[in-house]
């Protein structure tokens, strides 16, 4: 196994490294900043390829099309052409927008989606706080985005973004109690809500077939939570077939209509790293976390991610946009009965079991 | 790791993820243009000239979602702890203590669903506008 659990967190690696604990509590927060530093700047390394121009080559490449190739290898440098590019575009504020509230609405989207990741176990000791509570937390700070589009769908002044707004709220409180009961079926099997633990219980084997041992990765163990935890999490993370508030078709782009220059490229990372919060959740509680073969588990970890986003960029181009109140009946009639389903079952079968 | 220092590094984190996007914003302010014209500043309306204010009273039929929302909510609250020791539970006071009275709970809550659902509070629109609902039926 390559990653496993990792026993000592990230701060403390630091202070392995540096010492800093030496200095007290003074010292100790400098190596939990430096940790903090580290994994954010990851996930923004993380976000820049994938949203210039990782979603751009797979969109290409699905649609049979070249994408982005001009600029660097691969046409990888179009991502700091970009950053410049968008970061130097003029502010437009339109008339009459809820000032702070519109400034705001922004930073919390991105900010929210970014704090989410200090729970998640990337594998090799990156792993930045490990609460008892950890996967409350995560699904808590998760769910806070929700918030910032609100804001800045009503202060945006504009119908479209009261609509995106309005829409994104109808989703979110549709699709979130699927997504935790879903989630918290899991926690039947290790009976901890610890990220450490989640991992380390998927890390035994669950059968040996042909001398390969199949790990018990709770999607393995659990196939309909799997697909029932997908399903809720686009919806929650509002992605295809479920980007309703968005909806370039129907209401221009919904609460972030009004946004331009770094509003708009934060309101876009926030999107992004959302992305990838889901599918750290989705790494961590189903598919064995940072576990895998010859590979550090760090690597694995982002494999995973990525094998995450490449789904959410498939569907992206593989499958229609429901209809907001076609989302709603699929969130409340069908997903929110299918997770109900699926919490009574596993306590059925694992009562049964033990 | 002590407690104190866990929610020492997510406070780290947070401080992070605040000072990121800042840092765009304090980049982007010192790099961007800023040309003033008249009527590039008007709400996005497809082109047109905008009409009325978005302020304005509207009938959220939606609303009743929200509080079914918060009855879930709360239930889900309270099944995570019952989640959490569910294993235990079933070896210590057996299957039936463990399980049955978490089933009375989610079945009441089910029924309440159901309720909702045939009462179509969890519908987008409670009523199509009448010229709709004639060219339907």
């Amino acid at each position: 196994m390559g990653g496993g659990v990792a026993a000592v967190v990230f701060p403390d690696l630091i202070d392995e490294w540096t010492g800093l604990s030496e200095f007290g509590l003074g010292g100790e927060f400098v190596a939990a900043f430096i940790a903090a530093f580290v994994i954010g700047n990851l996930m923004m390394i993380m976000t820049a390829l994938a949203g210039p121009w990782a979603k751009r080559k797979i969109t290409a490449a699905f649609t049979d099309r070249i994408a982005v190739n001009r600029v660097g290898p691969y046409g990888l440098l179009i991502i700091p052409a970009d950053a410049v590019r968008l970061l130097s575009k003029e502010l437009i504020v339109p008339d009459g927008v809820d000032r702070p509230a519109w400034d705001l609405g922004p930073l919390i989207v991105a900010s929210s989606a970014l704090l989410g990741f200090a729970f998640i176990p990337f594998g090799s000791g990156v792993h930045l706080a490990d609460p008892e509570t950890g996967l409350i937390w995560v699904f808590a700070i998760a769910s806070i985005a929700s918030v910032g589009l609100v804001m800045c769908g009503y202060a945006s002044n504009n119908k479209y973004s009261l609509l995106g707004g309005l829409r994104a709220v109808a989703q979110n409180v549709a699709y979130e109690i699927p997504l935790i009961l879903t989630g918290i079926s899991v926690v039947i099997f290790v009976g901890s809500l610890q990220m450490s633990e989640i991992v380390a219980a998927q890390s035994q084997e669950l059968i040996s077939i042909a001398g390969v041992s199949i790990p018990m990765w709770f999607a393995i163990l659990n196939p309909f939570a799997f697909v029932l935890f997908l399903a809720a999490n686009f919806a929650e993370i509002g992605r295809n077939p479920f980007d309703t508030p968005e909806a370039p078709t129907e209401i221009i782009a919904g609460y972030q209509t009004e946004y331009s220059s770094v509003y708009f490229v934060l309101i876009y990372l926030g999107e992004f790293l959302h992305i990838f919060l889901g599918a750290a959740i989705i790494a961590t509680i189903f598919l064995g976390g940072p576990a895998g073969p010859v590979l550090p588990g760090i690597v694995w970890f982002l494999i995973k991610l990525w094998a995450v986003f490449l789904l959410t960029q498939w569907i992206r181009s593989a499958m229609p946009r429901f209809r907001i109140d076609q989302v709603l009946v699929f969130g409340w009639k069908l997903l929110l009965v299918g997770a109900f389903l699926n919490l009574i079952l596993t306590a059925v079968i694992v009562g049964v079991i033990t | 790791m002590s407690y104190l220092s866990t929610w020492m590094a997510v406070a780290a984190l947070a401080i992070v993820a605040i000072l990121i996007p800042v840092g765009m914003v304090v980049v982007s302010a010192i790099l961007r243009p800023r040309v003033i014209e008249q009527g590039k500043t008007q709400i996005y309306e497809s082109g047109e000239v905008p009409t009325g204010d978005t302020r304005i009273r509207f009938n959220i039929q939606y609303y009743m979602v929200a509080l079914l929302f918060v009855v879930f909510d709360v239930e889900t609250a309270f099944i995570i702890p019952w989640v959490v020791i569910y294993r235990e539970a079933v070896e210590t006071v057996g299957l039936v203590h463990a399980l049955v009275p978490m089933l009375v709970f989610l079945g009441t809550l089910l029924a309440a669903l159901v309720w909702a659902w045939r009462v179509g509070a969890i519908k987008w629109v409670k009523r199509a506008p009448t010229h709709y609902r004639r060219s339907q039926s």
